[in-house]
């Protein structure tokens, strides 16, 4: 293994442009796939969370008993497309409005609980049910109006948010599956010329070492191994560049969500998933460098 | 040792040997002799199973090689040292890179490797100059780093394809002491040449090619006494009946 590593090594300084070729493409394509990765991972989160942040607002009349609010409640909590199910008083409706509008107290002054309806809010699981699930409520006697969260407008505005980020998502995950499968076919490409044009230079020394009884795979390790180095070097590169990337980014990009869970929370979990996604890029360049010599050692050997 | 039985071999319309057969014994120095295009480069190529023969068996060491699986072939070219008339050294590896190569294709241990090539290294002259590049070496000395480099997994038998091809005579002469002096070490040598000063000087066994066929071979020691033996009998029987 040592006498192979050094040969690859001696490969790699005796053909520096090569190398810097192939490690230039390989780190832009595993900077990009980690930045996809996130990415994906980021909408894949945001998306979850208005899926399943949308509280839909039972607004109750006013002559109601608590016992009816109560019956209410339980069946909601019991259906399992429902979840999250809260009661709101009026007093609390009031909380919360003086709290949306701290920046301007007069507004807050001038109203009391009373005009407030009391409510009752609550998620869905998916937001496929959404629609037949207000169709329901809207049905109960005691409920008066059924909406979405105000802050996010009507019914029709809410559905247009998820359903343009569920696009989104989709054209992401299309549009950068393409953009990274195009760039490793380019890497393979690069790994495979680059094999192949080793084994042509190489081809005195291939002829020597066969004539002195080297196994075919003692022959193949150092170009195999080269070809692992600039795969792993090219993967590690590129995906510490965008680590740091995201790591710069990260406090604006908490502050700018706030609540929205765009990244993991927590320093360890955000490294987590960092390490995940390196994982995964060793591995797909274990398979590039492996798969990208095979073929150019395999298509040398049809040749001879 | 090796043993070529009826073997014959073309390439398209050329015969390169037809129907040679002879026999090298464990510890034999033998030279294959004749003009360029006689078939010696065949010869040795058959043995290393760089080629196939048309018909015939060679066996080597006890095995049948023309049957050899192509994956066993590495193996059996490990049990053979090659030194060839253009060196063949890796141009980018040190002396002692070039000689640890074939321990690293056997499998030796690399504890081993430094003692080893020390020590082949000593036997061909070369010690001082292990750490230069074959591009810092002289003719002579290269067919040195050769012989030391098929030398050093200590192979059963040395196959030797024009190795003074390229030096001067006192070159030559330093380089054809090396090879006799590892036959007395009990090593098989094959040697291909067509120099007729050292055929005359070192005066081994020959096996003479022509147009790829053997015109002439001096038999080997034992088989000598063998077929005198057999002569001898007859004559025995002749005079009995005679009485």
């Amino acid at each position: 293994m040592k006498i192979h590593l050094k040969t690859a090594l001696d490969y790699i300084k005796r053909s520096p442009f090569q190398a810097l070729a192939a490690l230039f493409v390989l780190t832009l394509t595993f900077f990009v796939g980690t930045m996809l990765a996130v990415l994906v991972y980021s909408s894949a989160n945001l998306l979850a969370y208005f899926e399943t942040r949308p509280q839909i607002i039972a607004f109750l009349k006013d002559e109601i008993t608590p016992e009816q609010v109560s019956a209410l409640q339980n069946r909601l909590t019991g259906d399992v497309r429902i979840k999250d199910v809260r009661y709101v008083s009026k007093e609390e409706a009031l909380e919360i409005y003086k709290q949306a509008t701290s920046d301007n107290p007069l507004l807050s002054e001038l109203v009391s609980p009373t005009i407030f309806p009391a409510s009752l809010e609550f998620s869905v699981s998916d937001l496929r049910f959404a629609q037949e699930v207000i169709n329901e409520v809207k049905k109960e006697g005691i409920v008066d109006s059924v909406g979405f969260t105000a802050s996010l407008g009507g019914e029709k505005t809410l559905e247009d948010v998820v359903g343009r980020l569920r696009t989104l998502t989709l054209y992401l995950r299309i549009g950068g599956g393409i953009f990274v499968g195009v760039l490793a076919g380019t890497s393979l490409l690069v790994l495979l010329v680059i094999t192949g044009m080793r084994i042509t230079t190489r081809r005195g020394e291939i002829e020597i070492l066969d004539l002195i009884g080297a196994t075919p795979a003692f022959i193949r390790s150092p170009i195999i191994l080269e070809a692992l180095i600039y795969s792993s070097v090219g993967a590690f590169v590129g995906w510490l560049l965008a680590f740091l990337i995201w790591l710069y980014a990260t406090p604006s990009l908490v502050a700018y969500f706030g609540d929205i869970p765009i990244l993991p929370k927590g320093t360890l979990n955000l490294f987590g998933l960092f390490a995940i996604i390196l994982v995964g890029e060793l591995l797909l360049g274990v398979g590039l460098a492996l798969s990208g010599s095979y073929l150019a050692v395999s298509r040398a050997r049809r040749k001879r | 040792m090796v043993k070529f039985a009826h073997v014959s071999k073309s390439f398209g319309d050329i015969k390169a040997l037809v129907d040679v057969s002879f026999e090298v014994k464990k510890g034999e120095f033998v030279f294959i002799t004749g003009p360029s295009g006689a078939g010696k480069t065949t010869l040795l190529k058959l043995i290393l199973r760089e080629i196939l023969p048309d018909t015939g068996q060679i066996v080597f060491d006890g095995e049948d090689i023309v049957n050899l699986p192509q994956e066993k072939v590495p193996y059996l070219r490990q049990k053979i040292g090659v030194v060839f008339q253009d060196y063949k050294v890796l141009p980018e590896r040190t002396v002692r890179e070039n000689v640890e190569v074939p321990l690293a294709v056997t499998g030796v241990s690399s504890d081993e490797w430094e003692a080893r090539v020390n020590q082949v290294l000593k036997l061909v002259g070369l010690h001082a100059r292990s750490e230069l590049f074959p591009a810092q070496l002289s003719g002579g000395e290269l067919q040195r780093v050769s012989l030391a480099r098929a030398l050093v997994i200590n192979p059963k038998l040395i196959m030797a394809d024009e190795p003074t091809g390229n030096l001067d005579w006192e070159t030559t002469a330093g380089v054809m002491d090396l090879f006799e002096k590892i036959n007395k070490e009990g090593k098989t040598v094959i040697m291909a040449t067509h120099n007729e000063r050292i055929i005359e000087k070192y005066k081994k066994r020959e096996i003479k090619l022509k147009e790829g066929r053997i015109i002439g071979q001096e038999k080997v020691k034992s088989e000598e006494k063998e077929e005198e033996e057999k002569e001898e009998k007859p004559k025995i029987k002749v005079k009995v009946e005679e009485v």
